[in-house]
């Protein structure tokens, strides 16, 4: 027994010599990348995990892209490290880049960046199905019944007839994604902040105080009308399909998915469909976008094609539809087939 | 001398007296009630596990499952222009992406089905028709019959829990001897997927292995060595107090902190690879470490210094003491602590999002330095998943990391009796 435990030990002693083997080969490794590697946004990341799928099966010559859901924010920033191996060739996101993100970018030689806008993202307000209360609710509705302090003034908002005289008396209970989310972004940013400059005195205030116009505009109230239902979108769902009256805020696909369950709620007259969000009569829709590093496209393999698996699934009736990404209109979607096929770059400039 | 007498009784304890019985009833009771508390306790804890296994087995057994549709496809009739003799041999896989599979699909589903045929069967289904033919490139000249995953409503309706309209559908198909449900074999051998009847956990649970030899590797020779210099050479003093200290502390951080750590030398300072089971191990083996040196020291500690003694007395050099006797007696007890430590960075999540592994990894990992997803993280993914197919191959996945969890423990009871020695 005593000579099988030393063979024991030596055997994991040996082992563990070898260990560090392959961290020194680790560094050699990341000089030169077989596949391709993408970052950024939660919301595109599904589709983005679909066409890594489509591109790998369709291409087996090249290694299946890695996707990883960092967040719009956090994936610019990996995206704009540096231009090499180690640094992402392509990031996701939810919104366009931001001019300081474009400045990161050059500061660390990344100065190819293509932009792509890929479709659009609708955001939907659901309720119940089989128990629907039946809201039609207007940007103002949702503004004043949410807001921390709805134009400036304190929150006394209980049920949605004390926002709006013609809504049912029944109590505010909204479920809607955490701060950290890009959907919440696109909420403060779509709905709440509209809803907030129906009043022509918050109009001026932008003018005269941006920052508290921000903060009055955005501000969500936290005494426990509004319920913070974590990223986990399908819990939500659930939520509001058990409960009368609760009213729930997330991205459209879901909504799609689940229609038997939810019902989208009409703003401003207008339900969420798929035609309402593409032509933008839906308040809640946003354009999603990718971006390429242009100084990684001839050096990782596989890059213009996945480029090119992109255009394929974007197309009205192609096979990003089926999972929930509305198409662009004709004109745009043109114009980012023809950067597909021929990569220019932006700069800081050309975001106005 | 009178006052001290009355303080005193002399008589006997009244054995049978009224308070004496009262008294003696109120301990029986507390005894009673004291048992029955921790009956409760052991009750409640064995309720929430019974729980967790009931509900996971009930909601991922059926994700080891699978229901498939039948489609008898006419390949010479076919849009498929492909020809099985550029199957034989080098560019075969050129030439199966190159013949449009999903568009044969279409047309064979609707075929035999409708114009909704498509919809009954999977997202990804044509994959299965484009492996039958590359499997048997004959067949592309005659009729066949083949067996494809259904779609998931369909899938859902076959395991009884289906909306109405799916559950007509599998009622009609199933009458005409076209559904069956059999094995999952995808699941078990496949990756990550978008489709859920695609999807596999040998991607994440080869990513785990792989990470947890890693984190053996480096975690178990270091902190026995800690512990074993720590216990039989370091001198007392002031220093090794502070290592002591130091040790217990940092078996106490948060799991996020050590992926912050790992985030900032290995992927920062290293440039080693973004989502590799190799960072993943070298975090997580920061992590189990102090956990193997803690349970590394009381199990020396445990062994009796006479059997030092009597080894040093006849002779023995301190590395024989240390080889020979002193480890062989302690090693059940660092195995144990080895596996605890072990066990929780198989289930540890946060330190892993940090470096990069919760990411869409479409292929299995093919070494220590390629991108990897592991057990818990795909769980993570996939309960967030949109489609509702996801929710049963979640139980299912949590299913497998209990049983790797348990083969884990399993191996340590084994070495652990196969090792141990009383005295």
């Amino acid at each position: 027994m005593k000579k099988s435990l030393m063979t024991l030990v030596a055997a994991t002693l040996a082992l563990a010599a070898c260990g560090p083997g392959p961290t020194g080969g680790g560094g050699g490794e990341a000089a030169s990348r077989q596949q391709i590697r993408i970052v950024g946004s939660s919301t595109v990341y599904p589709f983005s995990r679909a066409v890594a799928e489509r591109f790998a099966q369709a291409n087996p010559g090249f290694a299946a892209p890695i996707v990883e859901s960092t967040g719009t924010g956090g994936g610019m920033n990996l995206f704009c490290g540096g231009v090499g191996a180690q640094y992402p060739d392509v990031s996701n996101a939810s919104r366009r880049i931001k001019a300081s993100e474009i400045e990161l970018c050059n500061r660390n030689g990344v100065n190819q960046v293509i932009e792509l806008p890929v479709g659009i993202d609708g955001l939907a307000l659901i309720e119940s199905a089989t128990r629907s209360t039946g809201f039609q609710l207007t940007e103002r509705d949702v503004y004043a019944a949410l807001a921390a302090n709805p134009f400036g003034r304190a929150q006394t908002a209980r049920t949605w007839r004390d926002v709006n005289p013609a809504l049912p008396a029944v109590a505010i209970r909204v479920y809607g994604p955490p701060p950290t989310s890009g959907t919440r972004d696109s909420f403060a940013e779509l709905i709440l902040d509209r809803g907030c400059n129906s009043d022509p005195a918050m109009q001026a205030l932008k003018e005269s105080d941006e920052d508290r116009h921000k903060h009055v505009c955005t501000q969500i109230r936290e005494d426990g009308a509004y319920i913070e239902a974590g990223e986990n979108d399908n819990l939500l769902v659930q939520r509001v399909s058990e409960n009368e009256g609760a009213v729930g805020v997330l991205g459209y696909s879901f909504l799609e998915e689940n229609a038997s369950r939810v019902r989208g709620i009409p703003i401003g007259g207008v339900t969420p469909t798929a035609e309402t969000i593409s032509n933008f009569t839906y308040p809640g829709a946003r354009k999603l976008y990718i971006y390429v590093k242009g100084e990684h496209l001839n050096v990782i393999p596989g890059l213009r094609e996945f480029l090119r698996a992109w255009a394929q699934g974007w197309a009205p009736g192609g096979y990003l539809s089926q999972h929930g990404l509305i198409p662009l209109p004709d004109a745009e979607r043109q114009a980012a087939e023809a950067t597909v096929q021929n990569p220019t770059p932006i700069t800081a400039a050309n975001l106005q | 001398m009178t006052d001290m007498a009355a303080s005193i009784d002399p008589s006997p304890t009244d054995w049978n007296g009224e308070a004496m019985r009262r008294r003696i009833r109120r301990r029986y009771a507390a005894e009673r009630r004291f048992k029955l508390l921790g009956l409760a306790a052991i009750l409640v804890s064995a309720g929430f596990l019974a729980f967790l296994l009931v509900t996971m087995f009930s909601n991922g057994i059926s994700g080891f499952a699978r229901s498939e549709v039948r489609l008898d496809v006419d390949f010479p009739r076919s849009s498929l222009f492909l020809d099985p003799a550029a199957l034989e041999g080098f560019g075969a896989d050129q030439a199966l992406a190159g013949a449009d599979f999903p568009e044969a699909l279409n047309e064979a589903a609707q075929a035999q089905y409708g114009d909704s045929g498509r919809s009954l069967f999977s997202e990804g289904a044509w994959i299965g028709l484009r492996d039958a033919v590359r499997d048997d490139p004959s067949l592309l000249g005659r009729r066949a019959t083949l067996w494809l995953p259904a779609s998931t409503a369909i899938d859902i309706a076959a395991k009884g829990e289906g909306e109405a309209e799916a559950e007509r559908l599998k009622a009609r198909l199933a009458e005409a001897g076209r559904v069956r449900t059999g094995i999952n074999w995808t699941f078990l051998r496949g990756s990550d997927s978008t489709d859920p009847s695609a999807v596999g956990i040998w991607g994440a649970f080869k990513g785990s292995l792989l990470t947890m030899i890693v984190t053996l590797l480096i975690a178990f020779p270091i902190g026995v060595l800690s512990a074993v210099y720590l216990e039989e050479y370091a001198p007392r003093n002031r220093w090794t107090d502070m290592i002591e200290v130091s040790i217990n502390n940092l078996a106490a951080v948060p799991s996020i902190i050590f992926g912050l750590l790992g985030l900032a030398i290995f992927l920062n300072v290293m440039h080693l690879p973004r989502s590799a089971p190799l960072v993943g191990g070298l975090t997580l083996a920061l992590m189990t470490m102090p956990v193997i040196v803690i349970a590394g020291r009381n199990a020396i500690k445990s062994v009796p210094p006479s059997i030092r003694d009597a080894a040093l007395g006849i002779g023995a050099s301190r590395i024989q003491v240390v080889f020979h006797h002193v480890l062989p007696l302690a090693l059940p007890g660092i195995l144990t602590g080895t596996i605890i430590g072990m066990a929780r960075a198989l289930g540890e999540t946060a330190p892993l999002l940090m470096i990069g592994m919760r990411a869409f990894v479409a292929a299995p990992p093919g070494g220590f330095a390629d991108p990897a997803s592991v057990l818990p993280v795909q769980i993570f993914l996939w309960s967030d998943e949109v489609s509702r197919g996801f929710v049963e191959k979640t139980s299912a996945a949590i299913i497998v990391l209990l049983v790797f969890l348990l083969a884990m423990n399993g191996l340590a009871i084994y070495l652990r009796n196969k090792f141990e020695r009383r005295w």
